[in-house]
């Protein structure tokens, strides 16, 4: 199992954002979550992060991109901790070869290679989703957190990059705004509202009314 | 129900602070002596005016090593100190490290020169440290309070190495606003090396008190103008390309360094500073008295004297700056008008205080007249910009006064009036520092008794004043802080330049 909560509740300034939720998600399992905005499902995704800090890969929703830095360098973050602080230091302004190239093909899948070394606040808000996406796979964990991951991307990058998560992660918690999305490429949908569950349902057993219940709560 | 002053005498807090520090400076006024005590004032300024058309540029080649040397000690005090700033910044969270951060800064680069002259002697050291020391304080407080200001990165993301994430995350994109600092300091640097010409370094004041001394008043002309250009052109000739050139430059044209004499600061640190009655074991009476002479003679009246010269120099400070913020403001002048009062503000903003001072302090006898005119010049430039600034920004109604009074009575002043007591009071400390340090000049602030006690060789009591002196500027700074709050204005202040 990669996470259990039961009844569990959890307030944010003083205030509580999610009650009495009880959720059991398994390995391998690939789960949306859905909600307006205020609904609870970045704090239910934060929540579920401080759970298993050590195994997880984070995409936030403001996506946490150094402006001033360049996409090499952004991506390549994900991985400080692997190295010592005198490599980072070096590879800050005289960027490793080998690093170079592995992110490089990292960029190819998604289209990004020529922006390799621009400053990330040159890019257009899909191209900056996009690196924080790559800066999560370049040193991937075997779970995915992500916050609207795909929010600005067209269909045919956001389809592409679903189908990477998979293939790369072995279990992906999503938090979407877009119900077809959720339905059509994941195992299970979680509806929130105001803080609590109110759908939680394999997405093979979806009845019209529980889609209805989903489209509403999206709005 | 008040209505009209009334309302604003008793409500406003605005007006109760404005009323209670300009009684303040009124009752220090009366105190102090502003008297004219030379001679003939006028004739020895008129002399100095017409001094301006008799410049002589042959004697320019003359006085290159005092630009020169005020410029490498400028460079090379800039790049140690924000270095150092750097490092310190990193630990500025750290309450001991803030607390003796904010001592450190207190006190005045001339100051520090004054104790490294007893240490290291006359040589280019003294001057670097003199200035490294309080700068590297003041990009302490400031790199930190940048870096904070670009904290991003989501929490969540950051890892265990947490240098790697400091350079990876918040220097990046805090760069520019650093480096703009940066480069803003290097110009206080050059304004500071050129003034640590008058305790004997062979920079721009050395030169500027001696032709002064000789009267030789082209010479001094020649002198100012040439600093005001070279400051005026900073971004000329001191920019990335550059600065590798000018740093290893510095090194190679400034040569003989002078040597570390670790005997010297044993002594400074062991005898020199220990309070004579301590080592000369007297007994306790006498010890006391010793004191009690002390503290009367010299602690007393330093410490009233730099009180009521800040007092009275802040308030002309203020004045100033909402007499003069509507001549560069293109809501009230045209742009001929902005143009010459661009150019007066920029030159007494580039004239360091205790230059100004010094000027005065020629034509008008010692008082503290030369001093809080400085003082009033130097700041109420600097204030005057930030406002004018402030006051093009202003939109007002379409149907507004064609008043120009008016204008600036209801539209203007009202609205920025909180900000411009923000700004004011954030130069206070500023204001008391370079009071403390005027007294070098011979008014009997506190720099006036560290000096005798200096030319007494009593480097005990040169070290007791100077730590009043920092004592009084951390209070003065959290009164500031005080009143600011009370005031709570939305605009916070952080630094003012």
């Amino acid at each position: 199992m990669a996470f259990l909560l039961e009844d569990e509740n959890f307030s944010y300034s003083n205030t509580l954002v999610l009650k009495n939720i009880n959720l059991k998600i398994n390995k391998g399992e690939k789960l949306a979550l859905l909600g307006k905005s205020g609904s609870g499902k970045s704090s239910l995704l934060k929540h579920l992060f401080e759970k298993q800090k050590n195994n997880v890969s984070y995409i936030p929703q403001d996506l946490s991109l150094i402006n001033k830095l360049s996409v090499f360098h952004n991506i390549f973050m994900s991985r400080l901790d692997n190295h010592s602080s005198i490599y980072n230091l070096i590879n800050l302004f005289f960027p490793f070869k080998k690093e170079v190239n592995e992110i490089k093909i990292l960029l190819k899948a998604l289209d990004l290679e020529d922006k390799i070394f621009e400053n990330v606040s040159t890019l257009s808000g899909g191209q900056k989703q996009r690196v924080a996406i790559l800066r999560a796979k370049f040193n991937a964990k075997r779970i995915l957190l992500a916050d609207e991951p795909v929010s600005s991307l067209d269909e045919y990058l956001a389809k592409k990059v679903l189908e990477d998560f998979f293939n790369t992660y072995d279990t992906v918690i999503c938090t979407l705004h877009n119900v077809s999305y959720a339905i059509e490429y994941f195992d299970r949908v979680i509806g929130l509202k105001d803080g609590e569950i109110i759908i939680n349902k394999a997405c093979s057993e979806l009845s019209n009314d529980d889609r209805n219940t989903l489209y509403y709560v999206c709005e | 129900m008040m209505t009209g002053i009334l309302y604003i005498m008793f409500v406003s807090k605005n007006f109760k602070v404005t009323f209670f520090f300009c009684l303040l400076a009124f009752i220090s006024f009366l105190f102090s002596d502003f008297s004219i005590s030379s001679l003939e004032p006028m004739l020895e300024l008129k002399k100095f005016f017409f001094a301006l058309f008799e410049i002589n540029i042959s004697t320019l080649p003359s006085l290159f090593p005092a630009i020169l040397r005020t410029v490498c000690i400028a460079v090379l005090a800039l790049f140690f100190s924000s270095f150092f700033g750097f490092i310190l910044a990193l630990f500025y969270e750290n309450v001991f490290i803030r607390t003796f951060l904010s001592f450190i800064r207190a006190i005045h680069e001339l100051f520090w020169a004054l104790i490294f002259l007893q240490i290291f002697g006359l040589n280019v050291l003294t001057a670097l440290l003199a200035l490294i020391l309080p700068f590297s304080a003041i990009f302490a407080k400031v790199y930190f309070e940048i870096l904070e200001e670009h904290d991003v990165f989501d929490k969540q993301l950051r890892g265990k190495n947490i240098l790697s994430y400091y350079f990876y995350s918040k220097v990046p994109d805090a760069f520019s606003p650093l480096l703009s600092y940066t480069l803003y300091r290097f110009e206080c640097a050059l304004r500071s090396s050129a003034i640590l010409g008058f305790v004997g370094i062979t920079t721009l004041g050395y030169y500027l008190s001696s032709s002064f001394n000789q009267a030789y008043y082209n010479e001094v002309w020649l002198l100012l103008l040439m600093f005001y250009a070279l400051i005026a052109s900073i971004k000329l000739w001191f920019n990335k390309y550059s600065f590798l050139f000018i740093f290893f430059f510095s090194f190679y044209y400034l040569g003989d360094f002078g040597s570390l004499s670790f005997s010297n600061l044993i002594r400074f640190i062991s005898v020199d500073i220990i309070p004579y009655p301590i080592k000369a074991s007297l007994s306790f009476e006498d010890g006391s008295l010793w004191f009690y002479r002390f503290f009367s003679n010299e602690i007393v009246p330093g410490l009233f004297n730099t009180i009521l010269l800040t007092q009275v120099a802040l308030v002309l400070t203020g004045a100033m700056t909402l007499l003069v913020f509507p001549f560069i403001s293109y809501k009230f002048s045209n742009i001929y008008v902005r143009f010459l009062s661009h150019i007066v503000l920029i030159v007494f903003r580039s004239s360091p205080e205790y230059i100004l001072a010094y000027l005065f302090l020629q034509i008008f006898g010692p008082s503290f007249l030369p001093a809080a005119l400085a003082l009033m010049l130097h700041n109420g430039s600097i204030l005057a910009f930030l406002i004018g600034k402030q006051a093009n920004a202003l939109e007002y109604r379409l149907d507004f006064s064609s008043s120009k009074i008016s204008l600036y009575a209801y539209e203007t002043l009202p609205r920025l009036y909180s900000s411009f007591l923000s700004f004011l009071f954030y130069r206070w400390e500023i204001i008391m520092r370079e009071s403390a340090i005027l007294g070098m000049l011979g008014l009997a602030t506190l720099g006036f008794f560290i000096d005798s006690a200096i030319a007494d060789f009593r480097l005990d009591k040169m070290m007791i004043l100077l730590i009043l002196t920092a004592f009084l500027n951390i209070v003065i700074d959290n009164i500031s802080k005080r009143v600011s709050r009370y005031l709570k204005s939305d605009t916070e202040i952080k630094r003012c330049y």
